[in-house]
């Protein structure tokens, strides 16, 4: 019953999350102490969540794949896919109550929470990694150049070539 | 049969077929590479721009609407765009079309990629990625506050410094690591919402004098 257990960590993670990385705080308290999934596997997906196509917040199908293997890619797949179905009931409350004051402040601080957790978390993505200059380095440039509006393949061709040529030495 | 027609008339929408929706749902799913900015780009691109099924204020409307909706926001924007264009059937098609392609390639990029990392050009490209995507979702964590503070500046400098006290209170609480951060979201949530009802309150009393 393991698969169930994985399948209802991952809807607990889209359900109680807005955005594609949303879930990602919940899914590495869940995962990470139970030692279901690395940090270094965490990272690995979110990459591969950001060079493949479709939304970036099908990392969690990658991490699925690593975590539990076909299944698994499934599984999140269906888990993903379930809570965004809430929108049809959000669009019919929307009209309602987007001018009430009490809702527009909920949903505003929710979403300043969602930001602060976020931050810190892919924050300690890097600490357990090397840390170096160069990846400071790196961090800042791929920083500024999604700032100047560079296509998110540029940056990440670079930083992979970046990472061959300097930090290999 | 007036398919045809629709080239020639350029600011009639494009008929709604479902052939075509899957052809568009499909084509976007395979084709964004470099995750959600170039999806929502090619969405956009071919919803309003190309085939006129949506219009542009009403795609604006749709994707601040998304952000109320738990898990991706992107999934939530096709499936009202599928229901607009197709009901239940129209949710069927966009959903199906945007992740069968995409689903199968992240699935495949992970498979291969288990098997490549231990070479060394893999391994260094991989090392230089890694801070990379850490900077590009800083980033991302930055434009997601950026509409809600600029909001709270609006309602005067009361608001801004509450709204940021939620921001930092919350990473605060995360690096503290007691609590969980769904809990820490609630919070959040509630906070946010009374900080509203308070401020409401003070300029009802003061006769909107006060901002």
């Amino acid at each position: 019953m393991i698969h169930l257990r994985f399948f209802l960590i991952f809807l607990k993670g889209s359900f109680l999350s807005f955005g594609g990385m949303g879930n990602l705080p919940i899914l590495h308290a869940d995962l990470v102490p139970l030692h279901f999934a690395t940090d270094r596997q965490f990272a690995e997906a979110l990459m591969i969540g950001q060079i493949s196509p479709g939304p970036a917040g099908l990392w969690a199908i990658s991490l699925g794949f690593m975590v539990d293997g076909f299944t698994g890619a499934l599984l999140a797949t269906a888990a993903i896919t379930i809570p965004p179905l809430l929108i049809i009931y959000v669009q019919r409350l929307y009209r309602k109550l987007e001018h009430i004051l009490a809702v527009e402040g909920f949903i505003r601080g929710m979403g300043l929470g969602v930001v602060g957790v976020f931050v810190v978390v892919i924050a300690r993505l890097l600490q357990n990694g090397s840390s170096s200059w160069l990846n400071c380095f790196i961090l800042v440039s791929a920083w500024g150049m999604l700032k100047a509006r560079a296509p998110i393949p540029l940056i990440l061709a670079l930083a992979g070539i970046a990472g061959i040529v300097i930090l290999q030495r | 049969m007036p398919e045809n027609h629709s080239a020639t008339e350029e600011n009639n929408p494009s008929p709604v077929t479902s052939s075509r929706m899957w052809i568009t749902w499909l084509r976007i799913g395979l084709n964004s590479f470099g995750g959600g900015v170039s999806t929502l780009t090619l969405i956009r691109r071919a919803m309003v721009e190309d085939l006129k099924w949506v219009s542009e204020e009403q795609f604006t409307r749709y994707w601040i609407m998304v952000q109320l909706a738990p898990g991706i926001n992107l999934i939530a924007l096709a499936i009202l765009i599928g229901k607009k264009t197709g009901g239940s059937k129209g949710i069927g098609i966009a959903l199906a079309g945007l992740l069968l392609p995409s689903v199968a390639i992240t699935i495949l990029f992970t498979y291969s990629y288990t098997s490549i990392r231990s070479i060394w050009w893999v391994t260094g490209a991989l090392r230089g990625l890694s801070p990379a995507i850490v900077g590009i979702g800083l980033m991302t964590g930055m434009q997601m506050a950026r509409p809600l503070i600029l909001a709270s500046r609006k309602e005067g400098l009361g608001s801004l410094i509450f709204n940021t006290m939620i921001l930092v209170g919350s990473g605060l609480a995360m690096v503290n690591g007691k609590l969980s951060p769904a809990f820490i979201v609630l919070i959040c949530a509630v906070a946010g919402m009374m900080g509203a009802l308070i401020r409401g309150r003070i300029t009802d009393s003061a006769g909107g004098s006060r901002t």
